[in-house]
């Protein structure tokens, strides 16, 4: 019974090339490589407790590593998306190691400062990166064995999705699995899960892997869909915007963060075609929507009962602030 | 230019700039220290206080008219923001501040761009520190040395201020528990609001005394809110003199290393932060949460 | 005054009825028969962000001259609509609006994109989306040089070529060393690298250069670098708010009484927050207001009608990309990508700028270089540029598909 809302999302995903006009697909498209990218962040944000502020470093390493593999070796697209995705987690490995030195916002700005120094690695390394300018023309290479079916916008649309649905079931799998829970125990109280004799820093190590993981691969599918990879992937500006992305849609919900990465995505875009003060509108409803439903978009989607917290009177939170004796 | 003049000047340099950036890293780190926030339109209240001290100042027709309403100014519009968008999030985590204030930050933004166009906007140097002074036979502007001086001044009274007054005490104590200060009977509500606010006002402040350098454009938020997050982890968050020092530190770093190792100007605070924080993972004067 | 929440309506409503002309085929097949179906040009351009103050001067050009083309009954007998778009200056939101502007608006023809980022994402996918693109902006030499694909167009002055022209006119001047401070981007780099070589060429010593990344906002320590080497000449390649940073705070440490300096980009933009700060730069122009030819006059006397001052170096490129577009279109007579091609190829246009020859084997638009210099004149509360100096295009303009000098 309830899981047939799911399987009709599917089924209408897969339907999708038939009944959309190509613009709204190409939408589609960015929206779920965009979401995915989102649902990497929430295993570090949702699950394990780490806020991270360098998320763009997975994206734009993935973005980078797939381009220049199909530029440089005509790698064929499948192959060449998941070496991106693997280049993405080879770099986590290190960099998490000395990130997780550090928690909360120490952690977030370490995270922060290695995404910088992607940027400028990228911006800098003119001969491989192409500079500021970044790499264009970033084919959809055919092959394995001469298919060339995804280069087409329904095919690549496809395999977007493909990678999607792969990496959520991946993803709801990692959550559950006793290491997924571990991850949460750390997140809920790390002197604790310590004192039980939990590896608390390789756990998170691990974390942070598979989420570049996930995000280098969203990353790697971007630069074959947009044809470019620059600089501004790596910038920390898409990292806070994935990380309200994120927020937005409810972290620790995996689906959550895709809905806020589709519902960003589309505001910023629909906004911005209608006034040219779509920032005004979109920092407006940010803010009204934060106060309005704590619990994000996701939240309310599940919570069907009862009215949402935006027309409730009282507090979400049952904890109203203590006032004790005059100022 | 002999060794010792390029030494001395740009020692002067670093210290301006660090006077600049620790007029908006004092405010982020206060803020963060009473209310566990990361103000995100921070950078957008500096630029709102250049803009603010440009028209202020071509009103009044007194650069120190500019640079005094300015700041409270965008100290009242603090308050204003922290009593309508921040008050009703207290109980909430880390995030649900970081989407209210990216919100206010796209908001202020786009609200500068709609009051003054797109253009830059002109702030001269008012004519009493327009002049040059010699320094060892280089030229140096005035200027730069108001600049410094304010820095020093606002660093030493704001410390003074937390130190000895019963406010200041007030503040730090609500910073370190604030069960305990509303135990005794303060309202905590009015000191996060007031340190807000004044937080604010710093920036407006660093904004109005920029603007002669860089004049004020839409930009200039975008860039400085990330080198004052990395001040305030340098020095520790929450602490007033690590955003001093941590100011002092990114300001040398950027003059010396600009000077020695342009190439490296796009990555070399972050190799200084990730230097400090390898060494001292909660920064120079920071603690364990 | 032309007002722009008016036309982001009016352009509102023609896509409405775009959509209701894809709902009733009838309606959109009838406006076909008559011809009178609009020339759409799509304009994804920064209109917030860092670049706002650029994107402002080309949709208020655009916009000038949708009047001009209404006032004259369009173009080949149809309307002519201008869609814009913001970008923000970012690649990703550059593609993204421009493929909707192609798949949901059928928009064959771009203009006024800014960040040579976005230029060069938008330059590849041409071929698939059978669209053209008349850069009016994007100064990068590598867009006519290495980068070269048949359906873009270059109707401004490059970087080499204004590089190129500021010093061939310091061939003559009585500076002997000269030393390059550079906006670490493309265009920054492309211009340096032209300066460093001309100047060499024209038996100059060149000392030395220092890149300074975008969104620097103390320029205090490059200065010390530049006392330092202590040049005759020093040679800026910075724009927007870099430039106007820049040149503010080298007049605050009197840079300008011992080292003459020299611009590829005089811009008022630079100029007017820039106060008596600039008074006295020399450098290379890619537009001026003070050009004196039949069309520029007309141009100006316009555009400061409907504005209240005097168009700016984008103002008058994007109006000179317009009106080369429209001649081409007028020879083809056709708005379709690959005639249009065909006939932007070689042809000749006299614009506000004098004229230009589209040349066929790079597709950069020959034009002369403009040398100027700032200087105080009334009625101006800032310094405007002033015409010194002109070059012929065959010597400014580089050899086909290079992006410097042979």
């Amino acid at each position: 019974m309830r899981r047939w809302p799911g399987a009709l999302i599917i089924a209408l995903l897969l339907a999708a090339p038939w009944g959309l006009p190509a613009f709204l697909l190409t939408s589609l498209t960015e929206v779920l490589i965009l979401g995915l990218f989102a649902m990497s962040l929430d295993l570090l944000v949702g699950y394990t407790g780490l806020h991270s502020f360098g998320h763009a470093a997975s994206y734009g390493l993935g973005a980078y590593a797939a381009s220049l593999v199909m530029l440089q070796w005509a790698v064929p697209l499948p192959a060449a998306v998941l070496a991106g995705a693997a280049f993405s987690a080879v770099v986590a490995v290190p960099v998490g190691w000395l990130c997780t030195r550090a928690t909360g916002v120490s952690f977030a700005m370490l995270t922060l400062a290695f995404a910088q120094l992607a940027y400028a690695l990228a911006y800098k390394w003119q001969s491989l990166t192409g500079g500021s300018d970044g790499l264009a023309g970033v084919p959809r290479t055919a092959g394995p064995f001469g298919i060339e079916w995804f280069a087409s916008r329904p095919g690549f649309y496809y395999l977007v999705l493909l990678a999607l649905l792969a990496s959520y079931a991946f993803c709801r799998a990692f959550v559950r699995s006793p290491l997924g829970t571990t991850l949460q125990a750390i997140r809920e109280n790390e002197r604790k899960a310590l004192a039980l004799g939990y590896d608390a820093r390789a756990c998170k190590i691990v974390a942070f892997t598979v989420a570049f993981f996930f995000g280098g691969l969203a990353g790697a599918l971007y630069a074959p869909f947009a044809g470019f990879a620059s600089p501004d992937l790596l910038f920390w500006l898409l990292s806070g915007q994935v990380l309200v992305m994120v927020i937005v849609g409810g972290a620790g919900t995996l689906i959550g963060p895709m809905l806020g990465a589709a519902v960003f995505l589309l505001l910023e875009h629909y906004l911005s075609a209608l006034t040219d003060s779509w920032a005004l509108l979109l920092g407006l409803i940010f803010i009204v929507f934060v106060i309005g439903l704590p619990e994000g978009l996701w939240g309310l989607v599940r919570r069907r009962q009862g009215p949402p917290a935006l027309l409730r009177l009282s507090p979400p939170v049952p904890a109203p602030e203590r006032e004790h004796g005059l100022p | 230019m002999s060794l010792t003049a390029l030494l001395v000047t740009q020692g002067l340099n670093a210290l301006s700039l660090a006077a600049l950036l620790f007029l908006i890293s004092a405010g982020l780190t206060l803020i963060f220290g009473i209310m566990r926030i990361i103000n995100f339109a921070h950078g957008a209240l500096y630029m709102l206080g250049a803009y603010l001290g440009f028209s202020l100042t071509l009103w009044s027709g007194s650069y120190w008219a500019g640079l005094a309403a300015a700041p409270v100014a965008v100290g009242g519009i603090g308050w204003l923001l922290e009593f309508l968008a921040l008050r009703p999030l207290y109980r909430r985590d880390a995030g649900a501040f970081l989407l209210v204030t990216f919100g206010l930050a796209l908001v202020l933004t786009e609200s500068v761009r709609l009051g003054w166009g797109p253009d830059p906007q002109r702030l001269a140097i008012p004519p009493q520190l327009a002049a040059t002074v010699s320094i060892l036979d280089e030229p140096f502007p005035v200027y730069r040395l108001f600049l410094a001086g304010t820095g020093v001044v606002v660093a030493v009274s704001l410390w003074q201020f937390l130190e000895r007054t019963r406010l200041g005490l007030l503040i730090r104590a609500t910073a370190q528990n604030a069960e305990m200060v509303e135990a005794v009977g303060v309202n905590v509500r009015w000191i996060r609001s007031g340190v807000f606010g004044l937080g604010c006002a710093l920036a407006a402040l660093g904004g109005v005394m920029a603007a002669p350098l860089v004049t004020a454009y839409l930009g200039m938020g975008l860039n400085v809110i990330i080198e004052a997050f990395v001040i305030v982890i340098i020095g520790g968050m929450g602490s007033f003199v690590g955003s001093a020092v941590g100011s002092l530190v990114v300001a040398g770093v950027q003059t010396f290393g600009n000077f020695y190792l342009p190439e490296l100007a796009l990555a070399i605070i972050y190799l200084a932060m990730i230097a400090v924080l390898v060494l001292r993972p909660y920064g120079l004067f920071g603690h364990e949460e | 005054m032309i007002s722009r929440t008016m036309d982001r309506r009016r352009f509102l409503r023609a896509g409405l009825a775009g959509t209701a002309a894809v709902l009733a085929p009838g309606a959109l097949s009838q406006a076909r028969a008559q011809g009178t179906n609009p020339i759409r040009i799509g304009v994804p351009t920064a209109i917030t962000g860092t670049w706002a103050a650029l994107g402002d001067q080309v949709v208020r050009t655009c916009k000038l001259v949708a009047e001009e083309v209404k006032e004259k009954g369009g173009i080949l007998g149809r309307p002519v609509e201008f869609l814009f778009e913001d970008t923000q200056g970012n690649p990703a939101n550059c593609v993204r609006k421009a493929q909707e502007m192609v798949e949901r608006h059928g928009v064959n023809l771009f203009t006024g994109i800014m960040a040579s980022s976005e230029a060069l994402a938008v330059t590849a996918k041409l071929a698939e989306w059978n669209a053209f693109f008349i850069s009016s902006i994007n100064g990068a030499g590598e867009l006519t040089a290495e980068k070269f694909v048949p359906n873009f167009f270059r109707a401004n002055t490059s970087g080499p070529m204004g590089a190129r022209t500021i010093a061939l006119y310091l061939k003559d001047a009585p500076q002997k060393t000269f030393f390059a401070i550079g906006l670490d981007y493309a265009w920054g780099h492309s211009s340096v690298a032209v300066f460093e070589k001309e100047i060499q060429r024209a038996g100059k010593e060149f000392v030395g250069k220092v890149f300074a990344p975008t969104g620097t906002k103390d320029y205090a320590t490059y200065i010390a670098r530049i006392r330092q080497v202590n040049p005759d000449g020093l040679y800026v390649a910075l724009t927007g708010d870099d430039g106007t940073a820049f040149y503010q705070q080298a007049a605050q440490y009197r840079l300008g009484e011992k080292i003459q300096m020299f611009t590829e980009l005089v811009d008022m933009l630079n100029l007017r927050p820039g106060g008596d700060a600039t008074t006295g730069l020399i450098g290379s122009s890619r537009y001026t207001f003070t050009l004196d030819t039949p069309a520029n006059r007309t141009f100006v006397q316009r555009f400061q009608k409907a504005y209240g001052q005097p168009p700016d170096t984008f103002d008058g490129e994007q109006y000179q990309a317009l009106q080369i577009l429209f001649r081409a279109m007028d020879k083809a007579r056709t708005a379709e990508t690959a005639p249009l091609v065909k006939a932007m190829e070689g042809l000749e246009a006299t614009t506000v700028k004098g004229t230009v020859v589209m040349r066929e084997c790079d597709h950069q638009g020959a034009q002369q270089g403009i040398v100027v210099r700032a200087v105080k004149r009334q009625g101006f509360a800032h310094p405007i540029p002033e015409v010194i100096r002109t070059y012929p295009a065959d010597l400014v303009t580089p050899p086909c598909r290079k992006s410097s000098y042979s």
